[in-house]
């Protein structure tokens, strides 16, 4: 009988859900400018209604988790901009998670920072109220790119940003990069990276530029207005990228992930892991209890519902909660295979989703990964792993398809 | 109704030239429908037609008209297709009248279809009115169209009765010229009854709806019928007329035109052009009939599902009920597995039963590259006839390739004449002759291939003439021409369904088209796919589509997986219409290409 990861949870449906610690998703969906790829549910001239939203979520807090006491291992505030909020309303909701949370003494809490939203108090306020991981949005090292995407900072508030993050006491800083551009050359991309690494970061993000539903960027390349993304040179970059990191002494994590040994965000290994993390805020996705959870997108709507909630409902639910969707054996099995094959080092491992599942993965997605193999795009590494190959990171949507249900 | 006092006639004309408006006005202006009831063109019930404008199929309608004489005249208009394709159809509609309607549009002149269809009336010395049309229009030359009327057809300029058919202007003088110059039909009416299917339609609850003219004697109803051709013997469920709608009678006597709903469940056992007579002391000696119309264009017609096969034949049956030309065997392919290889009368023709499948029956349908049926004599003497590139047998084995060839008539202004030479050049066209019709006007004509005129001729006769130019087409010989099969191979493998057959001169030129648009219609591939182009075993033609390096998502977090995994869903869905060429996926579109090897790149 294979070790179970975690001891043995609920049975939902034929899944045994592992009784693993709590990641908790805060959302602030407020922005001063939309940034021109981006298809989050983010909104601008909004900046008004943060104190009250900052309330909201301690209270959304406080009704969701009711008095279980549930283990918490990591915070993640992701946005939209959640540098736009002052760490003196982030403090009492940090309170509130320690009261109403068990959490890990470890505890990861990290901010995602826009370079120039932070001066040097700030990041200070920041760093003692407990927050110690920061994702700073670099994006590109090329003022023209930046100005594509409207960023509104340069490269400098970047460097300005981190230097001012490690004065005070961040050890755990990550910068987000873009590549795969329109007009963007292989040297370009090899100077913005380059850059980054100056820089001195913990962790990278890379993430090949995509053309999402209703951004500028997509009907810019739809109209001609610009070339589409070369995905042939994007896959250049990337490759040079790889080993570029491998030299400066990252170790890639997840496909388009990069750490320094041991501090890869844990948060996001959390989705990765299929693990259970609860998303609080207008727009926020959870995945608790074998449900997932969407909340209500507005922020207006979302302080409004959660001013008149009375009491807790039925875990993980609030009053804000817009769909609740409980996750079946198959919807799970698939969401574990498209996720965790994201890991490219640990990948899916056999015994656990033996553990989760109570069937062997060769019984399920057998012909599916013989064909996988065959492509050289997933490789088995030892007898309990099955993982992406370097060319299945390339191309891990011809794989992920193999597990989706038609 | 006394046989003096009824006209049968048609309304003859080029596509677009208002032959339905006017029809619609007749209409109107008899009382034969309301006001209320009115809408654009009444006559052409199939929702398609309607859409495109077009007529596709004959109908009849009887409409009562009080003339300027006081007496009140039964008019049958025998509403007749405009499209060269149906032009059979037209000539079947004809045999049932003593007279038609010629509609010109003022402000166009004289079109190629005019004058086919004028023949056609000729030919069955029908009395011809000639209308122009439209003259409400700005651009109307009514008068100039007079007289290019009586310069080129011989009519009378002074006869020719300008209207508007949209406006209602001069209508009623047409309504008298058919009263005062169309004859009356003839036949004895005591003789044993003897009447012409000219179209036919199907009726779930009627069985086979027979359009009949009523040559010779009364038909009445409970009266067994026979049909003197299919030997079927019947119980008719009623007789009646158009009104425009069914409408039962008592009666159907020589001259008159109506339905006889034969109850029948087949139209094989109720063809167009059989003669219907009493089952007991009947006629002895058929009707004059038709010819059957032959199809003269062939394309594999495949379900991209293939889970709607059974669907698809059940569609073709039923459409044949209404549409005799359309023929259909099954026919396999490697690549696009169970279909059907049908045969039609035209392009249009074949779009039309495209369409009608998509839209009447829900259908979705990957329709391969038309082809023509070539006769293939083998080196044993044997000929055989072929629709289906695949078909062709061994080159060892053949000793001659025929091919159909048409004789063209093209209508244009002057100033086209270089675009179309070389268009008509560029087809293996040859040029026969060419005549002005006025000082800006030419009639040119050719000879093509067939094989050449089904690809994009029209569509780029209608380009370069920035659509001026007007086209009418029949059959003119087979001719011995050096022909070869292009086979296309994908990743190696041969595709039936992409093979062509071409002039040999042109091979090499077409290969490399069809190679370089598959190149670019053949999505990236986990490997390499090489796409080849050779006659025999010789590749003349060859480029690879590269292997896909990169698709994925590049984040996914939390907030993302019910998303992604849709598109992930979606995506896949999209898969499922592609077709396997051995393990290369191909999209419908590539099926295609063949098609569109003379598009600008």
């Amino acid at each position: 009988m294979p070790q179970r990861p975690y001891a043995p949870g609920s049975v939902t449906s034929g899944v045994h859900l592992p009784e693993s610690p709590l990641a908790l998703y805060y959302h602030i969906p407020f922005c001063q400018i939309r940034c021109t790829y981006c298809a989050f549910n983010t909104y601008t001239r909004l900046e008004s209604l943060i104190p009250g939203y900052a309330e909201a979520l301690i209270r959304e807090t406080r009704l969701v988790a009711g008095s279980a006491r549930r283990p918490a291992v990591t915070i993640y505030f992701g946005g939209g901009t959640p540098s736009l909020i002052p760490p003196r309303l982030i403090a009492p909701l940090l309170d509130a998670c320690a009261e109403v949370f068990d959490l890990a003494p470890d505890v990861e809490i990290t901010l995602e920072a826009n370079p120039g939203t932070t001066d040097r108090a700030y990041l200070q306020e920041l760093r003692a109220i407990g927050v110690n991981r920061l994702s700073v949005g670099m994006q590109s090292a090329h003022a023209r790119e930046l100005h594509l995407f409207a960023r509104g900072h340069g490269v400098d508030e970047v460097r300005e940003t981190v230097t001012l993050a490690r004065a005070a006491g961040f050890e755990n800083i990550s910068l987000d990069l873009i590549y795969g551009v329109p007009q963007q050359t292989l040297d370009m991309w090899q100077t913005s990276l380059e850059t980054a690494l100056d820089i001195g970061p913990d962790h990278l993000s890379m993430y090949s530029l995509g053309l999402e539903d209703g951004t500028p960027m997509q009907r810019w390349v739809e109209r001609g207005h610009l070339p589409a993304p070369d995905s042939d040179l994007a896959a250049d970059m990337y490759e040079w990228a790889d080993e570029r990191l491998a030299r400066a002494g990252f170790e890639q994590y997840e496909i388009s992930n990069w750490a320094r040994p041991g501090l890869a965000c844990r948060h996001n290994l959390h989705y990765w892991r299929s693990l259970p993390y609860l998303g609080l805020g207008a727009g926020a996705h959870g995945y608790a209890g074998g449900k997932r959870t969407v909340t209500v997108l507005h922020p207006a709507h979302y302080i409004e519902r959660i001013q008149q909630q009375p009491a807790p409902l039925p875990y993980p639910a609030s009053a804000a909660t817009d769909t609740i969707e409980p996750i079946d054996a198959r919807q799970a099995m698939v969401e574990t295979m498209m996720m965790g094959l994201r890991l490219v080092q640990e990948g899916v491992a056999l015994s656990t989703f033996r553990a989760w599942f109570g069937r062997d993965l060769w019984e399920v997605y057998g012909a599916e990964l013989d064909r996988l193999i065959a492509f050289g795009l997933v490789e088995l590494p030892t007898a309990d792993q099955v993982r992406l190959t370097p060319r299945g990171r390339l191309l891990g949507n011809h794989v992920f398809a193999e597990f989706i249900q038609e | 109704m006394n046989q003096s006092n009824i006209r049968n006639f048609s309304i003859i004309a080029h596509i677009d030239h208002g032959k339905s408006t006017l029809a619609d006005r007749l209409l109107q202006l008899t009382g034969t429908i309301s006001e209320r009831e009115m809408q654009e063109q009444v006559l052409d019930s199939m929702e398609l037609e309607r859409e495109r404008g077009v007529t596709i199929k004959a109908s009849a309608v009887r409409m009562e008209y009080t003339a300027h004489d006081g007496q009140t005249y039964e008019m049958n208009l025998i509403d007749t297709p405009g499209h060269v394709d149906f032009s059979y159809e037209v000539s079947r509609a004809l045999q049932a009248c003593e007279g038609a309607i010629l509609v010109v549009d003022s402000t166009q002149g004289i079109e190629a279809q005019t004058l086919a269809n004028l023949y056609v009336a000729l030919e069955q010395d029908l009395e011809i009115l000639a209308v122009v049309n439209k003259i409400d229009l700005p651009a109307a030359r009514p008068d100039d169209i007079a007289q290019e009327i009586e310069d080129l057809l011989g009519l009378d300029a002074a006869d020719v009765i300008q209207v508007s058919a949209k406006t209602g202007i001069h209508v009623e003088q047409v309504l008298e010229a058919v009263v005062q110059h169309i004859p009356p039909p003839k036949g004895d009416l005591d003789a044993p009854p003897r009447a012409l299917i000219f179209d036919s339609h199907y009726d779930p609850y009627k069985g086979v709806i027979a359009y009949v003219r009523v040559a010779e004697g009364v038909f009445k109803p409970n009266t067994t019928l026979r049909l003197m051709a299919s030997g079927a013997v019947l119980e008719p469920i009623e007789l009646g007329i158009f009104s425009p709608n069914m409408k039962p009678v008592q009666s159907l006597a020589a001259g008159e035109v109506g339905y006889i709903a034969t109850g029948l469940k087949t139209v094989r056992e109720c063809r167009v052009g059989d003669t219907v007579t009493i089952a007991q002391s009947g006629a002895v000696e058929p009707l004059p009939g038709y010819k059957h119309a032959k199809p003269m264009v062939f394309a594999g017609f495949y379900p991209s599902d293939n889970d709607d096969y059974d669907d698809l034949r059940d569609a073709l049956e039923k459409l044949q009920l209404n549409d005799a030309a359309l023929v259909y065997e099954p026919e396999t392919s490697q690549a696009l597995n169970f279909g059907f290889r049908v045969g039609f009368l035209g392009l249009f023709h074949m779009d039309i039963v495209q369409e009608r499948l998509e839209r009447e029956y829900d259908l979705d349908i990957l329709a391969t590259a038309p082809s023509v049926e070539y006769q293939v004599v083998l080196r044993s003497g044997e000929v055989i006839e072929i629709t289906s590139p695949a078909d062709l047998p061994d080159p060892s084995t053949i000793d001659e390739i025929r091919e159909p060839w048409m004789s063209i008539e093209i209508f244009a202004p002057e100033e086209f004449i270089g675009p179309i030479m070389e268009l008509v050049t560029k087809k293996r066209g040859e040029y026969l002759s060419m005549e002005y019709l006025d000082q800006t006007r030419v009639l040119l004509k050719y000879k093509i291939p067939l094989a050449e005129m089904i690809i994009d001729f029209y569509d780029r006769l209608k380009s370069t003439t920035r659509g001026y130019a007007s086209l009418d087409y029949h059959f003119d010989e087979y001719r011995t021409e050096n022909l070869v099969r292009l086979d296309v191979l994908v990743n190696k493998l041969p595709v039936d369904a992409l093979a062509m057959i071409v002039h040999e001169d042109e091979a090499f030129h077409k290969g490399q088209r069809l190679v370089s648009r598959l190149k670019r219609t053949i999505p990236r591939q986990l490997f390499e796919v090489p796409i080849q182009a050779a006659v025999g075993k010789h590749v003349i033609s060859r480029a690879n589509v590269k292997a896909l390096r990169k698709d994925v998502l590049a984040k996914c977090y939390g907030g993302d997986i019910t998303r992604k995994k849709k598109l992930l869903e979606k995506q896949k869905k999209g898969k499922k219409r592609l077709k396997m060429i051995g393990n290369v996926e191909v999209p419908q579109e590539a099926f295609m290409a063949v098609l569109r090897l003379d598009d600008d790149d």
